[in-house]
């Protein structure tokens, strides 16, 4: 509770805080192309447009 | 309302680091719960091997008529991977975060990996094999993304194996290694066993839709199993995360790591046994229904004679070494039980006996356990305490390029003396017999170069200061 640098209410750092943002952004990107190129796979194979 | 705020406040303060996936303290006993928890990411990899080598292997060749050759390639594709695991470990070594994490990061991208392989591989490989309107689309299509899927699996089963065991060697004390090592073997195995019966008996029945449901579902698993094993696991350490001390480069470090303490002969024995014991995993069963005129349901039992002595050859490893024994020694020991079985499988063909095959393939199960556990530790035990991801990677690149190689090598030499002209004329036996015999070969080469290890690391004493004056010649490296 002393040290100013803390966030509430997980006590990280803005650092710490930043860097477990990094992931997630990190994470929904990758997942994001993997989902793009699994529908784009589907699509070649069984395709629902047209 | 003031209160209430008070109240919300100190509850939501206390309650929220526990659902963050910290550890508390380092320590300083690990109970063994956590220890199995953090061995489930080994099931994950074990999953991926047989879904990869086992289930898709056959699924190709046999329900979607994919060329045996194609899916070979395919399937050989993680091998690039495999040197690689050496620079993934150093990099976690040297990891800098915020968080004063350096293997959790690492441990999740690789997971994160092998779940976006499984997640476009059934689609990837339905293209690949022409389903539907995919006949009419480009080849290059369907190889580029099923060579994708393969590469991202592969690749994640690299890093998450490298720096999961590298993450287990930092928790654990020197003494409790040996019992690390036996569980991450065991754990792995215990994959690869229920997943290829789980695989098995969901895809018997094949349907398109079926196999799209079960390599998802090991996507899923792979991230839910790995999340458990991660849980609270690395402690955080602040003084890592806000030193300002330059890193080494990879080939400064990789200088340090290979002097002096013989680490570079103890990688070419791992090699040499690894290559030793896994040439003939893939024609055991052959060798068994050709020459032997075994049934297949005898067959394949043959695999979990290997799997029972290879448990057996854990157990015993973990025991003695515990008790304080030297890891080259039971290694060494290993290999020395692997020149008889093949021999014994050797000499069942001409005497055409079921029960000496059997016995040599148990006792071969055996002395890889032993091997294999004694290399491992060795590993553990010799590497320096900040380049435990580098050790470790350096044993996994050795190892999973011997066995890879080792297994092609075994079967392209049985597939060319049988396409030899002429090898009508030849026994039954002919074909196998050069294999397992070059088997003996590279296990006693092994010795060989494992000899001389057995008296220089003689000594604890001489090992203490082997370590010791590697770890202050990396820091006075580190220090500008």
């Amino acid at each position: 509770m002393s040290d100013p640098d803390k966030i509430w209410p997980t006590g990280l750092t803005e650092r710490e805080a930043e860097e477990v943002h990094s992931y997630l952004i990190d994470g929904t990107r990758v997942f994001g192309v993997i989902a793009l190129i699994a529908h784009l796979l589907v699509a070649v194979s069984t395709p629902w447009l047209g | 309302m003031i209160q209430f705020r008070k109240f919300a406040l100190s509850k939501i303060g206390r309650i929220a680091p526990r659902y963050l996936p910290f550890a508390d303290v380092a320590t300083e006993d690990l109970p063994l719960s956590r220890l199995l928890r953090l061995a489930l990411f080994q099931v994950t990899v074990g999953m991926a091997l047989v879904l990869l080598v086992g289930t898709l292997n056959r699924v190709m060749i046999v329900e979607l008529n994919v060329p045996a050759s194609l899916v070979g390639i395919m399937i050989s594709l993680p091998l690039v991977f495999a040197p690689f695991r050496a620079l993934i470990g150093f990099r976690s070594d040297i990891h800098k975060s915020a968080l004063g994490w350096r293997r959790v990061p690492y441990i999740w991208k690789g997971t994160m990996l092998q779940f976006g392989g499984f997640a476009i591989m059934p689609f990837a490989l339905l293209v690949l094999s022409g389903y539907g309107e995919a006949v009419d689309a480009p080849a290059w299509i369907g190889l580029s993304s099923a060579a994708l899927a393969f590469l991202l699996v592969g690749a994640g089963v690299h890093m998450v194996q490298t720096v999961g065991l590298a993450l287990a060697t930092d928790l654990v004390p020197v003494e409790d290694q040996p019992k690390v090592v036996g569980l991450m073997y065991v754990m792995l195995l215990l994959g690869m066993i229920v997943s290829a019966i789980v695989f098995g008996a969901l895809l018997t029945d094949y349907t398109p839709g079926r196999l799209i449901q079960v390599v998802q579902a090991a996507a899923v698993i792979t991230i839910a199993l790995n999340i458990l094993a991660l849980w609270k696991q690395e402690p955080r350490d602040r003084t890592r995360a806000n030193s300002i001390a330059p890193v080494p480069e990879f080939r400064e470090a990789w200088g340090v790591f290979v002097t002096g303490r013989n680490a570079i002969r103890l990688l070419i024995v791992i090699g040499l046994g690894t290559m030793g014991f896994g040439m003939a995993d893939v024609l055991l069963e052959p060798y068994g229904g050709h020459v032997l005129d075994m049934t297949v349901a005898q067959t394949t039992r043959l695999t979990a004679v290997l799997a029972v002595g290879g448990l057996a050859g854990f157990a015993l490893a973990s025991r003695v070494l515990l008790r304080g024994a030297d890891p080259i020694h039971v290694a060494f020991w290993g290999a020395v039980v692997g020149v008889p079985a093949f021999g014994a499988i050797v000499l069942a063909a001409p005497f055409h006996s079921v029960a000496g095959f059997v016995l040599g393939t148990l006792f071969a199960g055996f002395g890889a356990g032993l091997f294999g556990h004694g290399t491992l530790t060795a590993t553990m035990r010799n590497a320096p305490r900040e380049q435990i991801g580098l050790a470790l990677g350096a044993w996994g690149a050795v190892q999973a390029t011997a066995a890879g190689i080792a297994v092609a090598l075994g079967g392209v030499m049985r597939d060319l003396i049988v396409a030899m002209p002429g090898s009508d004329a030849f026994a039954a036996e002919a074909p196998y017999v050069p294999v397992f015999a070059l088997e003996i070969v590279f296990l006693a080469l092994a010795l060989l170069v494992a000899y001389p290890l057995l008296r220089r690391l003689a000594g604890p004493e001489q090992r203490a200061h082997y370590v010791s004056t590697e770890t202050t010649d990396l820091a006075a490296k580190s220090v500008p």
